[in-house]
């Protein structure tokens, strides 16, 4: 008999074990479940920037003046255009408190410039201020980006609608909650930057066992922006990248012919760490060899080259009456002027003992490298400003000014190399086997547009390192990579994707009324069925006190 | 918030068989028994008809249409059912049990066994989520129709198969009405497919529905409990 029981006991213990195992067992079912992209997170010598939280689990109101509405346990979804960057920043000064804020990009078309050239300008500028503000801030709470589409849009219209109603969505009303469940983010070890080289020898006479001088073409390929995993950089530095390649490409078919190549080196560079003071530039230079140093003529860094403008800058930091930047300024500048373009020498003096360098050929004077930067950007831009953010779209670059770019470049640098300085010649003609390729540069600028690029989060083995790196090993003689560790003053912290669950709530109200009704609806059913199978008096006499015990105990 | 949900939804589904047999004499007689053989009994039944159902119906490709012959097939296969009723009323051995609580338990615990299989899952995996919808609050009233039904049909079962004498005149009203109950889940899933009714809809005309065959079959039972009396 006991056995029995204990066993009963046991089975019953081991029946409430798995219950509760399976219990813990969840399956999720949304109503819409959206990819979303984290803002940065990252230290900045220290002060932390960016948004400093990822997990999300709040419900959703359409703005910051809905009345009723908690907003440090809500979140707050924005069409990106739409944001009032002073009020905004009202509110973040006033260290408000937020849930989380979801900012909503424009659906993202793949055709190029078609519709609304000046709309997408105007886009593009306020996407930039957007995240030029957001990216110098410091947010406590969650922030993503997602695209829009039309089942968010249809939500937000609820939201909208709901919050003007005077219901917004709190817990005890229901409504939408957004969910996103990841933990914390970590901080990166050590993230890497690759720089990518690629050396074109050039023909030494016989007999010459000194050193040829060397010409170096630079241009950085990554990039920063407000969301790591949308900052794909098309014009900064996208446009300078393909540029590079296809000058690469140019040069290694002159060169690859002994009769043709020409009496200096070519070192293509394509280097890490642009936003970050060209630090990868640096630590590019610091490992050059003395001779490689003493050999370098001048290097042209290029950035930023493929937006619709019929100007280009040329940045010096030594003075442009210095006879060689005169030179190279009048080969560039006889070139372009048969292809209406205006070129426009630009001085800005180093300043040694502040460490923000704005361009790339900085790094170069600072070693006493003469060097210049190749930009249609005006001036130098702020400490990660203009870095390839979500504003920099594949359609702000125009292939047609880029090819135009490249043939200045290239046949300036062809009459540097082979002295035909003052002379018209053309070296890289239309339909010749030295044209330029537009389906080439086409590719690369595609391909750039569509791969985020911020080298932290690279890591060192990114197929786009590969990539380039594949891609100058097939036009220079030695392309080979370097792994340099960033600057220390910049930490940055992983999970740049999620996904955004978007659930129908009710509210708890709602669930009490329900559980009242369904009680209340049981308690019925067991009268009715008391009294109709055992009769009234029984029933009554559930709530008597049985009155033969006291007797007993007497 | 969610578990609070799933809770009620599960109230809802389940209480009424619990209620059932508490309130009814049913706990006095110690029935339960009897209960736990019923719903071994529908375990098998309905594992059969599985069998039958892959052997024999074809999956379409669309999902909506509803499609005579096939469901004429699955009706014929749902009365598989009645005979896995008539096998637990008349084979199985009972305790000497009234023949109005022998009805009953059988039912009961049919029917708790039909909930807690077609039910309980999903239940479980929706009703916990954060997203609600109204659909495991219908499912859990689907349930108590389905009580319904199922006592009526156990009724009508025990008066076809245990009594002996019945008036004549009311026989063929008893083997209609119990025909009315069996084919009741192809009504349904007519309506369901064939007319494309709501969720809605469907549960309150299966409420209806059941309460008029309790009634018809309770009078039906009454008549006949007047010659043995």
């Amino acid at each position: 008999m006991r056995g029995a029981k204990r066993q009963q006991q046991v089975m019953g213990r081991a029946l409430v074990a798995l219950v509760t195992v399976v219990m813990s067992v969840v399956v999720v079912e949304a109503a819409a479940v959206l990819d979303v992209y984290r803002m940065i997170q990252y230290d900045l010598g220290g002060v932390p920037m960016g948004s400093r939280r990822a997990a999300l689990s709040h419900h959703a109101t359409s703005g910051f003046a809905v009345p009723g509405a908690d907003l440090s346990r809500a979140v707050v979804i924005l069409p990106a255009l739409k944001v009032n960057i002073s009020s905004l920043n009202e509110f973040v000064q006033n260290k408000g408190l937020l849930g989380g804020l979801l900012l909503l990009l424009p659906q993202r078309s793949n055709g190029s410039g078609g519709d609304g050239d000046d709309s997408d300008e105007n886009v593009a500028k306020a996407l930039a201020e957007l995240e030029q503000w957001l990216v110098h801030n410091t947010f406590q709470y969650p922030v993503y980006f997602a695209y829009e589409s039309d089942n968010v849009q249809n939500i937000l219209q609820e939201i909208t609608a709901n919050d003007a109603a005077g219901r917004p969505a709190t817990a005890t009303t229901g409504g939408y909650k957004l969910v996103v469940s990841v933990s914390d983010a970590k901080k990166l070890p050590s993230p890497t930057l690759t720089n990518i080289q690629g050396w074109l020898p050039g023909l030494r006479p016989a007999g010459d066992t000194s050193m040829l001088p060397t010409i170096a073409i630079v241009a950085s390929y990554d990039t920063f922006g407000a969301a790591p995993a949308l900052a794909a950089g098309s014009d900064s530095n996208g446009s300078g990248v393909a540029m590079l390649l296809e000058l690469a490409r140019l040069f290694s078919r002159l060169y690859a012919n002994p009769n043709t190549r020409g009496p200096f080196n070519l070192l293509f560079g394509l280097t890490s760490g642009g936003p970050y003071n060209y630090n990868g530039t640096y630590n590019w230079l610091r490992n050059f060899d003395q001779r490689l140093k003493e050999s370098m003529v001048y290097a042209l860094c290029l950035n930023s080259l493929g937006s619709s403008s019929d100007r280009m800058w040329m940045h010096v930091s030594k003075p442009p009456e210095n006879a060689f930047i005169r030179k190279i300024f009048s080969e560039i500048e006889n070139v372009a002027q048969d292809l209406d373009l205006t070129v426009e020498p630009r001085h800005k003096k180093i300043n040694i003992s502040n460490s923000r360098v704005a361009w790339e050929h900085e790094q170069f004077s600072r070693q006493r490298i003469t060097a210049v930067t190749l930009s249609q950007l005006e001036e130098a831009p702020e400490l990660l400003q203009r870095s390839g953010g979500i504003a920099d779209r594949r359609k702000t670059v125009n292939e047609t000014v880029v090819m135009r770019n490249i043939k200045v470049v290239a046949e300036s640098l062809a009459r540097h190399i082979y002295g035909q300085e003052g002379k018209q010649v053309e070296v890289f003609a239309k339909g010749s086997n030295l044209a330029l390729s537009p389906a080439y540069v086409r590719s690369w600028l595609d391909l750039l547009g569509r791969t985020p690029r911020v080298a932290p989060f690279l890591g060192k083995n990114a197929p786009i390192i590969t990539a380039l790196h594949k891609e100058l090993a097939q036009h220079t003689k030695d392309a080979s990579l370097q792994h340099e560790t960033l600057d220390s003053a910049y930490v940055f912290y992983d999970l740049t994707k999620a996904q955004l669950n978007v659930y129908q709530v009710a509210s708890v109200t709602f669930d009490f009324i329900v559980a009242l009704a369904v009680g209340s609806y049981l308690i019925l059913l067991f009268i009715v069925l008391f009294i109709s199978t055992k009769g009234v008096d029984d029933f009554i006499g559930v709530f008597r006190k049985p009155p033969s015990r006291k007797y007993k105990s007497t | 918030m969610t578990f609070f949900h799933f809770f009620n939804c599960a109230a809802l589904t389940f209480g009424p068989h619990a209620i059932y047999y508490k309130a009814t004499p049913l706990s006095e007689y110690d029935t339960f028994n009897t209960c736990i053989k019923a719903a071994i009994v529908y375990l098998t039944t309905t594992f059969l008809k599985l069998v039958c159902l892959a052997t024999f119906v074809q999956v379409s490709e669309h999902d909506t249409g509803f499609d005579l012959p096939q469901e004429l097939l699955k009706g014929l296969i749902g009365f598989l059912d009645v005979a896995g009723l008539y096998y637990a009323l008349t084979q199985v051995s009972h305790r000497s049990i009234s023949q109005t609580h022998k009805f009953q338990a059988v039912a009961l615990g049919w029917a708790f066994a039909d909930a807690v299989l077609h039910r309980l899952a999903p239940l479980w995996v929706g009703a916990k989520g954060l997203e609600f919808t109204w659909e495991y609050l219908l499912q859990g009233v689907e349930a108590n129709a389905h009580l319904v039904f199922t006592v009526s049909l156990a009724a009508l079962g025990s008066l076809m198969w245990l009594r002996k004498n019945k008036p004549s005149a009311l026989v063929p009203v008893i083997y209609a009405s119990a025909a009315v109950v069996a084919s009741m889940p192809s009504v349904v899933s007519y309506l369901r497919k064939g007319l494309a009714w709501d969720f809605e809809k469907v549960v309150s005309f299966e409420l209806s529905a059941s309460i008029v065959m309790a009634f018809v079959s309770w009078r039906l039972f009454s008549a006949c409990q007047r010659p043995s009396q």
